[in-house]
């Protein structure tokens, strides 16, 4: 290969590897987080700094770039979910189970929205639930159903053939600091894959 | 015993050390100059988009989340809001509402979505609550301060321009009206300047 042959490849790979590495790193750690910015539990995914003014590049990068407005997380933690407990991408076409243990939170929400943050058009036009609107069992549990058709109790209708992104908010000071020790005072609640179709 | 030896394309292996070593560099800076450059630049963030919806200095109670009037990614349905784009370049800003129920909160924002203040609704407290948004560089060069209540806390902004967001969670469908009446009634308004 002549030196016209090689410069141009060592050129070609430059730029490939330079703005292509750059850019790509940069939005996978933006989109995605890593141990740096994120926590995981089970399939729950939560920016640990979110919201504050002291948030690391980061989080600030994916709080503009995904149009969100955080709770700092002293004081509420928003935990974020696209698959099931055991790994499964959540799904339209499935129904999942998820049973709320809340007894000492002071308040939370689960809302459920379609891959990219949109609410999911439905005709009960029900998209959350949250501490003060679910259904509880005698035990002081609530256990809320996603499904695409219509359940008993808590029904969390998720439309059809699209991804599903559930959005799990904990507002509980004493949480929100627990977790910045310990991930989070109490097991998040699992996301069981009832059945697909 | 023969070493393994991997064997690369011919054209891969034209490509020199120093090469890589150059491109990792740039890479490392192309990353740290797209992380930091996103919240400043990037077109996507929750300011931009309210921005024409929201007047300056005013408290708005926003339509009620639905697919079809949703304003924001992920904002939970089961709640309404209210909102207000501050501006603080001629003044201070006096914000008031009401904060009733658990989960209420009151927060201020940057454009780029840090929460630099949050008033959450506690019980064995009232729920009227009132505070004066001042920039945070008033306090070192104006020397003549504005009138300001002394019943009203003062919160410093660390910027200019921002979000106040009044969020209610709403605890069933009987009590959207009461709700949406006590959202109505937050108000962001200019603190009247000094005479």
């Amino acid at each position: 290969m002549n030196i016209v042959g090689s410069f141009l490849i060592n050129v070609a790979a430059f730029l490939v590897l330079a703005i292509g590495g750059g850019l790509g790193t940069a939005w996978y750690m933006m989109d995605t987080g890593s141990r740096l910015s994120t926590r995981t539990l089970g399939p729950w995914v939560t920016w640990t700094t979110a919201g504050r003014p002291d948030a690391d590049p980061y989080t600030r990068a994916h709080t503009s770039r995904n149009a969100l407005l955080p709770i700092s997380s002293t004081l509420e933690l928003t935990y974020v979910a696209s698959t099931d407990s055991n790994g499964g991408r959540l799904h339209s076409a499935c129904e999942y189970a998820i049973v709320m243990e809340d007894p000492e939170i002071a308040w939370w929400g689960i809302a459920a929205f379609d891959g990219r943050g949109n609410l999911i058009t439905n005709t009960a036009e029900r998209h959350a639930f949250n501490s003060e609107t679910v259904m509880r069992e005698p035990n002081g549990h609530a256990v809320i159903t996603l499904a695409r058709d219509a359940r008993a109790g808590n029904w969390l209708p998720i439309g059809g053939g699209s991804r599903i992104t559930l959005v799990l908010t904990v507002q509980d000071a004493a949480w929100a600091a627990a977790s910045v020790e310990r991930g989070a005072p109490k097991p998040l609640p699992e996301i069981q894959r009832v059945a697909c179709r | 015993m023969k070493a393994t030896i991997l064997k690369l394309p011919r054209w891969m292996r034209q490509i020199g050390w120093r090469t890589v070593v150059g491109a990792a560099l740039l890479a490392g800076i192309v990353h740290i100059t797209a992380t930091l450059a996103v919240p400043l630049l990037g077109p996507g963030n929750a300011f931009r988009k309210l921005q024409d919806t929201l007047p300056a200095n005013q408290m708005v109670f926003l339509p009620p989340p639905t697919p079809t009037t949703q304003l924001l990614p992920f904002v939970a349905a089961d709640a309404l809001y209210a909102a207000c784009r501050f501006d603080l370049a001629s003044g201070s800003l006096t914000v008031s509402a009401v904060l009733s129920d658990p989960g209420w909160t009151l927060s201020l924002h940057t454009p780029q979505g840090d929460n630099f203040y949050v008033m959450p609704a506690q019980q064995l407290r009232r729920s009227e609550v009132s505070f004066v948004v001042t920039p945070a560089s008033e306090r070192l060069v104006d020397f003549g301060p504005r009138r300001v209540s002394g019943d009203d806390s003062q919160i410093e902004s660390p910027v200019t321009q921002g979000l106040v967001l009044l969020r209610a969670p709403l605890r069933g469908l009987a009590w959207r009206a009461e709700t949406e009446a006590k959202l109505r009634r937050a108000s962001c308004t200019p603190v009247a300047p000094k005479r």
